[in-house]
């Protein structure tokens, strides 16, 4: 038993892990005020999807920065399936994920054959042409997007069919268990013979290839996996913010927020996307609560201020966004000081 | 065994190969010659597919290969190892080994496959569990061949395997050449040094800028007026 528990998993004892898992699971208990639930819903939300991307851009080493795409068809499938005919999350997910295989399919065929940076420029130039799509779809609610009317659930059944919760709980526990799945899915596969197609991929793509490994074929079945587990997570948001809009969703701030997230983490590894989501998502959550208003410009000052109060306007926005420009700063700060990602910090330490 | 006849490729509109056509025979070591850039590893390329062929067939032990994609070309028994090694850094000696021995026709004799190269080559049993990206550049080179082997070819294609090696170590790798034919299979491999290779080879092809300009067996071209007066400076 106890061999079992000091036995690593990429590093981590399992009772660390252990540990982690039941920490999680036990924070709602502690944690009673609905902004804390909030932080750690969205850190683990984030988490998945940074643990999702790396399955394409950590092990087959593809950069996308558009997975916001499919983030986007999971919460607009949702989205649109309610509001428009009634339909339970749990009827549309599944909708949800073939729609995102047929994507990653078309997209992925043409661009797969491009290399290194040009992949990441078409993921770039698909993704901001999604969001001008999106932004004009009448259907989808053009730039305004979709609302949920609130429902008012009658028992655990009813509120589970309609996919909604009068308090946060239930979505911290859902957050948990696709957090949990999507570090479940890159193990696995991290672990298998398909996860080490993938990583000769991306060390040698022409030896790979040489040696029989279809490299087209394995690319594409690494984004499938990866865009449906962010799917996933965009059905599950959809349903927790009950509002989907595009710049939240398919736009190209979420897809960088997503690949930011795996990049600084430690990209390729098990745990580098999960540390990165709880160490940048309740940064910008706590900065925009605690700065942003108070830094506010109060836009008085402006009428008799000089130069300074109008560079202080365009410096912070004018609405007193100092949480984005201090999120720059921290990604700027990890990009120096520890290029491998937040992880390499706690491994220099060990 | 192997047949590429009138092989033509072109990169955009740059012509790099006109007319190239070789063959190696069963159990035979062949060695293709040539300066820089006169497009020795582009007929290797384009015979496993990794580049398209503008014209000309490729047909290997019987069968053409037009429209056969690189990743099925080796479980056909034809194997290629590219110029400059091409590991995959980060993982083990023991893992890039097994990779050459996952396509079809090999796959149910991995753990044979390992120790019978692991058995011609013991210093890759040494180095097992080191990451390939820290071998040494003859190491690495005896790893690029042997992962060539898992794939149980019938030939091995190996472009530029003395690159950047020094002496004592090319003693090596011809050794493992000598190795590798004794269990009867096939080598075409690529080199500069025409005194090196032709000196091992049955036969030897004479490449200059993107047409074969000599053939031969290799004794025979060592004596050749061209290769002596160009290549040996004799």
């Amino acid at each position: 038993m106890r061999a079992w528990l000091a036995h690593r998993v990429e590093g981590l004892p399992v009772a660390a892990i252990v540990i982690l898992v039941a920490a999680l699971a036990l924070y709602p208990l502690a944690a009673t005020m609905p902004f804390w639930r909030h932080v750690v819903i969205m850190s683990m939300l984030y988490g998945a999807m940074g643990v999702a991307w790396n399955i394409l851009g950590g092990l087959a080493g593809q950069v996308s920065f558009g997975h916001g795409l499919y983030f986007g068809v999971g919460a607009y499938t949702a989205a649109y399936c309610y509001t428009a005919f009634g339909l339970s999350p749990i009827v549309s997910l599944p909708m949800a994920l073939a729609i995102s295989t047929g994507a990653s399919v078309l997209i992925g065929l043409p661009t797969f054959r491009l290399r290194g940076h040009y992949f990441v420029l078409a993921s770039v130039f698909i993704m901001q042409s999604i969001y001008v799509l999106v932004s004009n779809w009448d259907r989808m609610g053009g730039a305004i997007g979709i609302e949920y009317p609130v429902y008012k659930a009658e028992g655990i059944a009813d509120a589970l069919w309609h996919g909604q919760f009068p308090d946060k709980l239930p979505y911290y526990y859902a957050a948990l268990a696709l957090f949990l799945l999507a570090l479940g899915t890159f193990r696995a596969i991290q672990r298998s013979r398909f996860g080490m197609f993938l990583v000769a991929i991306r060390e040698e793509q022409d030896a790979a290839h040489s040696l029989g490994v279809d490299v087209a074929r394995y690319k594409l079945y690494a984004l499938i996996a990866s865009a449906a587990v962010t799917t996933l997570a965009g059905t599950f948001y959809a349903q927790y913010v009950l509002y989907v809009e595009p710049i939240s969703t398919v736009s190209l701030l979420v897809s960088l927020e997503i690949g930011f997230i795996a990049i600084l983490g430690g990209i390729g590894t098990l745990w580098g996307p999960a540390l990165g989501a709880f160490v940048i998502v309740p940064t910008t959550e706590l900065l925009r609560a605690y700065l942003s208003g108070r830094l506010a410009l109060d836009m008085s000052r402006l009428a008799d201020g000089g130069p300074l109060a109008w560079l202080e306007y365009y410096a912070l926005g004018g609405g007193g966004n100092v949480d984005i420009l201090v999120y720059g700063l921290v990604i700027m700060l990890i990009a120096r000081f520890q290029p491998a990602g937040v992880l390499g910090f706690l491994r220099r330490i060990d | 065994m192997l047949r590429v006849e009138c092989l033509e490729v072109l990169y955009g509109d740059f012509q790099v190969l006109w007319d190239v056509s070789l063959a190696v025979r069963e159990g035979e070591i062949v060695c293709l010659l040539g300066p820089n850039g006169a497009g020795k590893s582009t007929v290797m390329n384009a015979t496993t597919a990794l580049v398209p062929r503008r014209a000309g067939r490729v047909v290997f032990r019987g069968e053409d290969l037009a429209g056969v994609p690189t990743h099925e070309i080796v479980s056909r028994g034809l194997a290629h190892v590219l110029e400059r090694r091409r590991l995959f850094p980060t993982l083990t000696v023991r893992q890039n080994l097994l990779l050459g021995g996952y396509n079809p026709s090999a796959r149910g004799r991995r753990a044979e496959s390992l120790a019978w190269v692991e058995s011609m080559f013991p210093v890759l049993a040494e180095r097992r569990n080191q990451l390939a990206g820290t071998l040494s550049g003859g190491q690495q080179q005896m790893v690029a061949i042997a992962r060539g082997l898992m794939a149980r070819p019938r030939l091995l294609m190996i472009d530029e395997p003395f690159l950047g090696l020094a002496p004592n170590v090319v003693d090596d790798i011809l050794a493992m050449f000598e190795r590798i034919n004794g269990e009867g299979v096939a080598l075409l491999f690529t080199e500069q040094n025409v005194q090196l290779a032709l000196s091992l080879s049955h036969r030897g092809y004479l490449l200059e800028s993107g047409r074969i300009v000599l053939e031969g067996a290799g004794r025979e071209m060592l004596e050749h007026e061209t290769v002596r007066h160009v290549y040996l400076g004799l």
